[in-house]
């Protein structure tokens, strides 16, 4: 009795796991499967990194819209959105249950593993049927490439530096930072500015440690491009002369006083707040924010790309302008050829001149770059990015942040967090640098 | 009722129970112990690792920073919850005029979501914003202010003092009931003995409120393992990953660093941690009950 009791317990357990397993396992290749909304048009969905596109990535937001509307009952673009950092976790979910959106957003440093793992769709096809597309994004796509071919494509172009408020900068009489201004002067200018009564340059640590874009610059001009595969390779540390110099300045900065006193506590977009409401003098970021400024700052918006440094030896004459994270397809997408051609028109719709158009409108850098697209008189803060891009100073292929694996990112704005706010000391902000490079081997 | 103490029956109704408890439970921190021998982005295949996430535990400077937070947050909070707890909980248990209020507004924080929580805070104790830091300031104190979040010192201190407030409530209310399950002749008898306030608390409240004391240690030891929103919403780790616990830290290295066999080893660590505490703390009550 007692062992058919068992019995019928074990059975009741494996049918129950079986049950499980096989809802379980319903999920694969979702990507392939050709999902039809009511009119019958073949919906693509789109895995991006905002939780509301059209709040947060109205460029986009409107890209799509556009795109719905002109193949209206043929092909229907689907958002998959959720903040970036569960949207990284959902990718790397629906990675491993083969549930991944047809098309999605990818950071810069994760990209590569997936692509290494065999989840993305090759785009060179893509990219030799459509040159004018290819000579629009005028090399920005090699950033994406590897030796599983072209496995994304630039979101869109980002130019980052430090925007500011020449308001501020006249009631502090202060002159205007230019494409000249060292590092010397850069630190009386913080002096002068903070005499003034407004927090020279604001930024915020607080979950958004990401947020360092102007000093992008800084690492490039310290030759972290030239350096950057020689460190990865073994070959050089992090911790080497170049880096130690840039990293003191960081820490000359800082001692200067030049962010919050609570940059530990606030977050990025606190402190693009306190840029906002003119109560910080700068603010480092991207074209993103250009719209934000223009309805808050207006016409007393100016960019610049930060200090040139006299003690290095590499190239100064740098403008941050780089692809940012890409975009990037389901290998899946290509086992459907009515799939396959919905994606496809989706990229050339993206990738085209409309699409530009609609880019411009909101402020935001495209990928592509198209002769007859610029900004409007009233878009202040792109022009000002406009007039600094035209000096024609040569650009890097990567963002420095966006060149290393995720670890060794984490490490990098922890430790120049670190320096700016006192915590580490620039050589054992390298070291540690180092620790997460070994780590992550 | 004779029928369902039958042992197919017991089992049947067990079933379910077991079913969840084992999906949800058992099996996701057996994966995750599994994970932490590996080195896995998170991406593609994880690649057995052996025991070098372990080894780079007691290695890395952060682990042992997140571990005396944690246990800087476990004593303060343990302390002060539980005797604190226990004497409002025996002040609101006399029919006192206004108590029925009082035990609301003590209640209150615990139905407060913990991030809501967390942004409260952000504006009592936030160096440039915070109340505190703005009162001293008003009242010539200035050199009393600290960076009570977001410095080097106070930040575990504060997460303690936060965690205590969200949680007083919950476990008064679990001494409340506690005290009313206590026969009131048993009082009664004390008093007419001659038993003074504080005698009746020694001889026959704490004695006889063993098992609800013991509960309500289990859960404050439990729940400070489980603190992450407080820390996430007011420091987020920082700065430089100094006010981390061991749970914040394992999300971040795992979510942020993408490195998730480490962060599983930290998991790993805490779960251990917390098991090998809590059965000390039980064996200490059972012996003393014995």
């Amino acid at each position: 009795m007692k062992s058919k009791s068992m019995k019928k317990f074990l059975s009741l357990i494996l049918s129950s796991t079986m049950v499980i397993g096989m809802l379980s396992g319903c999920g694969g290749n979702e990507a392939a499967d050709v999902s039809k909304d009511e009119s019958g048009a073949t919906v693509v969905k789109f895995g991006i990194h905002v939780a509301n596109p059209k709040e947060q990535e109205v460029v986009t937001y409107n890209i799509v819209q556009a795109f719905n509307e002109k193949y209206d009952g043929k092909y229907k673009i689907e958002f998959e959105a959720s903040d970036k950092e569960a949207h990284s976790k959902n990718m790397k979910l629906e990675a491993s249950d083969g549930t991944l959106p047809q098309i999605f957003w990818l950071d810069a440093s994760e990209a590569p593993e997936y692509s290494d793992s065999g989840i993305l769709l090759d785009l060179t096809d893509f990219l030799n049927e459509n040159t004018e597309i290819k000579d629009a994004l005028g090399g920005m796509e090699t950033a994406f490439q590897d030796d599983n071919g072209q496995y994304g494509l630039p979101y869109q172009c980002n130019v980052q530096g430090i925007f500011y408020n020449k308001e501020l900068f006249d009631q502090a009489n202060v002159e205007y930072p230019t494409n000249d201004t060292t590092y010397e002067e850069f630190i009386e200018m913080i002096g002068k500015l903070k005499e003034s009564g407004v927090t020279p340059l604001s930024i915020g640590s607080k979950n958004s440690s990401y947020a360092m874009w102007e000093f992008n610059e800084s690492l490039a001009r310290y030759g972290w491009e030239e350096n950057i595969n020689g460190i990865l390779d073994g070959e050089k540390k992090f911790n080497n002369p170049d880096l130690t110099a840039c990293f003191e300045k960081l820490q000359g900065i800082a001692e200067a006083g030049a962010f919050p006193e609570n940059m530990a506590t606030i977050e990025y977009f606190d402190a693009k707040q306190l840029f906002d409401e003119g109560k910080a003098a700068m603010f480092g970021t991207g074209q993103w924010d250009c719209a934000e400024f223009d309805e808050n700052i207006g016409e007393n918006i100016g960019f610049w790309w930060g200090p040139k440094f006299t003690d290095s030896s590499y190239e100064q004459d740098i403008a941050m302008k780089v692809p940012s994270a890409p975009i990037v397809v389901n290998a899946e997408v290509a086992d459907n050829d009515a799939m396959k051609e919905a994606v496809y028109e989706f990229l050339k719709f993206y990738y085209g001149e409309e699409a530009a158009e609609i880019s411009y409108e909101g402020s935001i850098f495209p990928a592509t770059n198209y002769s007859d697209v610029s900004a409007t008189e009233s878009q202040y803060s792109m022009n000002a990015m406009l007039e600094a891009l035209g000096t024609g100073w040569t650009t890097p292929q990567s963002a420095p942040d966006l060149t290393v694996t995720s670890a060794v990112q984490e490490a990098l704005y922890n430790s120049m967090f670190g320096v700016m706010q006192g915590t580490y000391e620039p050589s054992e902000a390298l070291d540690k640098m180092d620790e997460a490079l070994s780590y992550s081997k | 009722m004779h029928w369902l103490s039958k042992r197919k029956y017991k089992i049947g109704l067990l079933i379910p129970t077991l079913l969840v408890y084992s999906v949800f439970i058992v099996i996701p921190i057996i994966i995750a112990v599994g994970y932490s021998f590996t080195k896995y982005s998170g991406i593609g295949k994880a690649r057995f690792y052996g025991l070098s996430n372990y080894i780079r535990l007691f290695s890395d400077k952060v682990f042992w920073i997140s571990l005396k937070n944690t246990m800087i947050i476990f004593v303060l909070a343990f302390v002060l919850l539980l005797t604190i707890s226990f004497l409002v909980a025996l002040l609101l248990n006399n029919r006192l005029a206004g108590a029925d209020f009082s035990k609301a507004l003590v209640f209150s924080p615990a139905i407060i979501a913990p991030i809501i929580v967390g942004i409260i805070w952000v504006y009592i104790l936030d160096p440039n914003i915070g109340i505190i830091n703005n009162v001293l300031d008003a009242i010539g104190a200035s050199s009393l202010k600290h960076k009570w979040i977001g410095g080097e010192v106070f930040s575990p201190y504060s997460i303690a003092v936060i965690y205590f407030w969200q949680q007083l409530g919950y476990l008064v209310t679990i001494f409340i009931a506690g005290l009313k399950m206590i026969p009131g002749d048993v009082l009664e008898a004390a008093q007419i003995d001659g038993a003074s306030g504080v005698q009746k608390v020694r001889y026959v409240i704490i004695p006889m409120m063993r098992t609800t004391i013991s509960t309500v240690s289990v859960l404050i030891i439990t729940g400070v393992f489980k603190i992450f929103e407080i820390v996430q919403q007011t420091t987020g780790g920082g700065p430089n990953h100094l006010s981390e616990t061991l749970v914040t830290y394992s999300y971040s290295m795992t979510f942020s660093s993408s490195d998730y066999g480490y962060g599983m080893s930290l998991a790993t660590f805490t779960f251990i941690l917390s098991l090998v505490i809590t059965g000390i703390y039980s064996r200490i009550t059972r012996e003393k009950e014995a």
